[in-house]
């Protein structure tokens, strides 16, 4: 087994499994909202790369474009149903999922559920000795490590931040300072929702785009925040380091099928060991 | 107002109320439905009671892309038997149903079509899962002859269950040797873990080895996975010739790329998949699948006199992102409907055994990729088989069957 494959492989996959946990951790953390939807955020993310792509624009004005375009939808969503939902968890699960639904099946309708590559800024790859290692991927390492800071100053270094976390912390009394509860959570779910766009439309050159390219990371991004426990945002990017590192690593030492289960066993083992992340800074 | 005119006016309230609910919900029903068989009666009015072909495919969810044209190269063909005069002087009627690519629902709307609208046959389904949910409700409880199209593992071998796509033998024969002598000897398998790659490579395996090859390695990985380093280092560690893919989408777009960007194709390595087809080639860039070499019944580079027809027929009707091609069923759809049309000709009946008896040596003359026929007591078609090659985002035929394949089922 040749070492450079290896490391970079599981550097790749785990960046790309905390692109899409960071939008689902955001939300998941600040408001207590597993957003089932999330997979079909990343998809239309996706979907704006290749319509715009359609139209001749250049493929890396769409991947900035895709963020602002999914946290509109966002938005949208989160002034009409989403905000319904903040005082039932569970309901919001269901929610989202059905929302979820609409829209896979809506994209679905519009591909002809056909399946679309879309090109990459950087195509092919460059040597490491004597291995070739993809341009594209160690694009997405770098990007997801500049987004995941970025994410991370936001959240504990500006106003915007310290609002969001009081609104979680105590509701009511962020309320009595002045801040507009309302506005924090519409801003805060836009915001995922963004970054939900943002790795989709990092992924689609990687992934093709079809209505199903969400669907496989979704149990895993909610086993990843499970992981890191829903209660912090650091925890989330941990979890979804480990998930996205292992799904990589252990198909070079067990069979493939084997490694897929594995990787939910010792989540949930660690789980079990470590249950304080869990639930307990969720609001209720 | 006396009492009884009010009585009056109130049970024609009531009644008017009702009358609106109903139509209301015939409405909603109507359109929750999306355009289900009410929309595919006959325009025209006929004397007999119409002929009822059932077609139950996957319009929705994600085997749509197959479903989609199937259910438009039946229309299109059964619009065309009518045109020309209907089958024994009698109409033909489309009974569509969306088996939403869910096996549960499917068994719902197939025994819909055989005890509802007691259609004369049906034919759908594109996955072997699907197959196998509803060929016991159609053949078996409802007594009903079954046509299968897609291209699949094989060993199908129930009574009136008649299968119009490729077999492993059809689709390997002619392809692994020709990808040993233009790729070279060491294969390997990577693959979907479901029924039809585990049974295709069995044969595959079989070819391979019988034509002087060897397989380097068979692994198989959850369906939606999208994940293959593992196993792309160990095809460039091993230095294999030719990958046997039977990966699916969405996966295969990454495993693709990843093999490309390895350089595996670089390298003079040979790719090769045997469901890729015209629409496949939108899965990845070109230059990532360039010289993926496939076997089919058809493609549009066949260039052949009936293909081209049915071609230009479907573009003109169906415009839009879902081409008429081999790997979406399509071709098994037109061979189906058409050799069943021949078979009750035959027979001068629409009753299941004599249709049965008439199928099973139908043949037609002309179709994709030319003309075929059932070989008779497999309930398995014979049919010429192309290999065509990837090439800057197009195919070309590299290598014509001499004569039509023989199926190897059930024999």
């Amino acid at each position: 087994m040749s070492a450079v494959p290896f490391i970079f492989d599981v550097l790749a996959y785990g960046a790309i499994f905390v692109l899409v946990v960071l939008g689902l951790g955001v939300i998941a953390s600040m408001m207590g909202i597993f957003n089932f939807a999330h997979g079909e955020f990343v998809l239309l993310g996706a979907y704006t790369v290749y319509l715009l792509e359609q139209r001749g624009v250049p493929v890396w004005i769409g991947m900035l474009a895709a963020p602002v375009a999914v946290a509109i939808v966002g938005l949208l969503l989160e002034r009409t149903v989403i905000r319904r939902f903040y005082a039932a968890p569970v309901a919001a699960m269901l929610g989202t999922y059905a929302i979820g639904l609409a829209l896979r099946e809506g994209v679905r309708g519009l591909l002809g559920g056909q399946f679309y590559s879309v090109a990459a800024p950087l195509v092919g790859s460059f040597g490491v000795g004597d291995v070739l290692v993809s341009k594209w991927r160690t694009a997405v390492i770098l990007i997801t490590v500049v987004v995941m800071v970025a994410s991370w100053l936001l959240l504990t270094h500006t106003k915007f931040g310290l609002q969001v976390r009081a609104s979680l912390e105590n509701p009511a009394l962020a309320r009595a300072s002045g801040i507009s509860t309302d506005k924090v959570y519409a801003a805060t779910f836009a915001f995922g929702a963004a970054l939900a766009g943002l790795a989709g439309g990092l992924m689609v050159p990687i992934y093709s785009l079809s209505a199903d390219m969400g669907v496989p990371f979704l149990i895993k991004s909610f086993l990843a925040v499970m992981l890191g426990g829903a209660g912090g945002f650091e925890g989330a990017m941990a979890g979804a380091a480990f998930v996205g590192g292992s799904s990589a690593a252990l198909p070079w030492f067990i069979k493939p099928v084997v490694a897929d289960v594995v990787v939910f066993v010792i989540a949930i083992a660690i789980v079990k060991v470590r249950p304080q992340g869990l639930l307990s800074r969720w609001r209720t | 107002m006396s009492r009884s005119e009010y009585e009056v006016k109130q049970r024609l309230q009531s009644y008017s109320r009702r009358m609106f609910l109903q139509r209301a919900g015939l409405l909603g029903g109507m359109i929750a439905l999306g355009g289900g068989s009410y929309l595919y009666n006959p325009r025209r009015t006929w004397a007999a009671d119409p002929i009822k072909v059932g077609i139950a495919t996957d319009l929705t969810g994600p085997i749509s892309w197959g479903g989609i044209p199937n259910a438009n190269v039946a229309k299109m063909v059964i619009d065309d038997m009518n045109a020309s005069g209907g089958l024994l002087g009698r109409p033909l009627q489309m009974v569509l149903e969306d088996t939403a690519t869910n096996e549960a629902l499917a068994v719902t709307k197939v025994r819909k079509l055989v005890t509802q609208d007691k259609v004369d046959v049906v034919l759908g389904g594109i996955t072997s899962s699907m197959r196998n949910a509803i060929k016991d409700t159609i053949v078996n409880r409802g007594k009903t002859l079954y046509i299968y199209p897609q291209l699949y593992e094989g060993k199908e071998c129930t009574p009136y269950l008649f299968c119009t796509g490729p077999t492993p033998a059809q689709q390997c024969d002619t392809l692994i040797p020709w990808l040993i002598r233009n790729g070279g000897k060491k294969f390997y398998l990577p693959s979907a873990d479901y029924v039809w790659p585990h049974v295709l490579n069995e044969y595959a395996r079989k070819t391979i080895l019988k034509n002087g090859g060897e397989v380097v390695g068979e692994e198989y990985f959850p369906v939606d996975h999208n994940e293959y380093s593992a196993t792309v280092n160990k095809i460039m560690s091993n230095k294999v010739n030719v990958v046997f893919n039977t990966t699916i989408p969405p996966g295969v777009a990454a495993f693709f790329k990843q093999l490309y960007e390895a350089g595996f194709t670089k390298n003079g390595g040979r790719l090769s998949c045997v469901y890729y087809d015209e629409n496949a080639l939108n899965i990845t860039p070109a230059h990532e699948i360039e010289g993926l070499a496939s076997c089919l019944d058809y493609f549009k580079a066949v260039n052949d006199p009936g293909g081209n027809k049915i071609q230009q027929e479907y573009n003109k009707l169906y415009p839009g992102n879902n081409p008429f091609t081999a790997g979406s069923a399509s071709t098994g759809m037109y061979r189906g409907l058409r050799l069943w049309e021949a078979a009750v000709k035959e027979a001068k009946s629409v009753k299941r055994e004599d249709v049965a008896k008439a199928l099973d040596h139908a043949k037609i003359a002309d179709g994709p990729g030319g003309g075929c026929e059932m070989v008779p007591g497999t309930r398995h078609v014979k049919m010429n088989m192309y290999t065509a090659v990837a090439k800057s985002g197009k195919y070309e035929i590299v290598e014509k069957s001499k004569g039509p394949v023989m199926p190897g089922e059930c024999g």
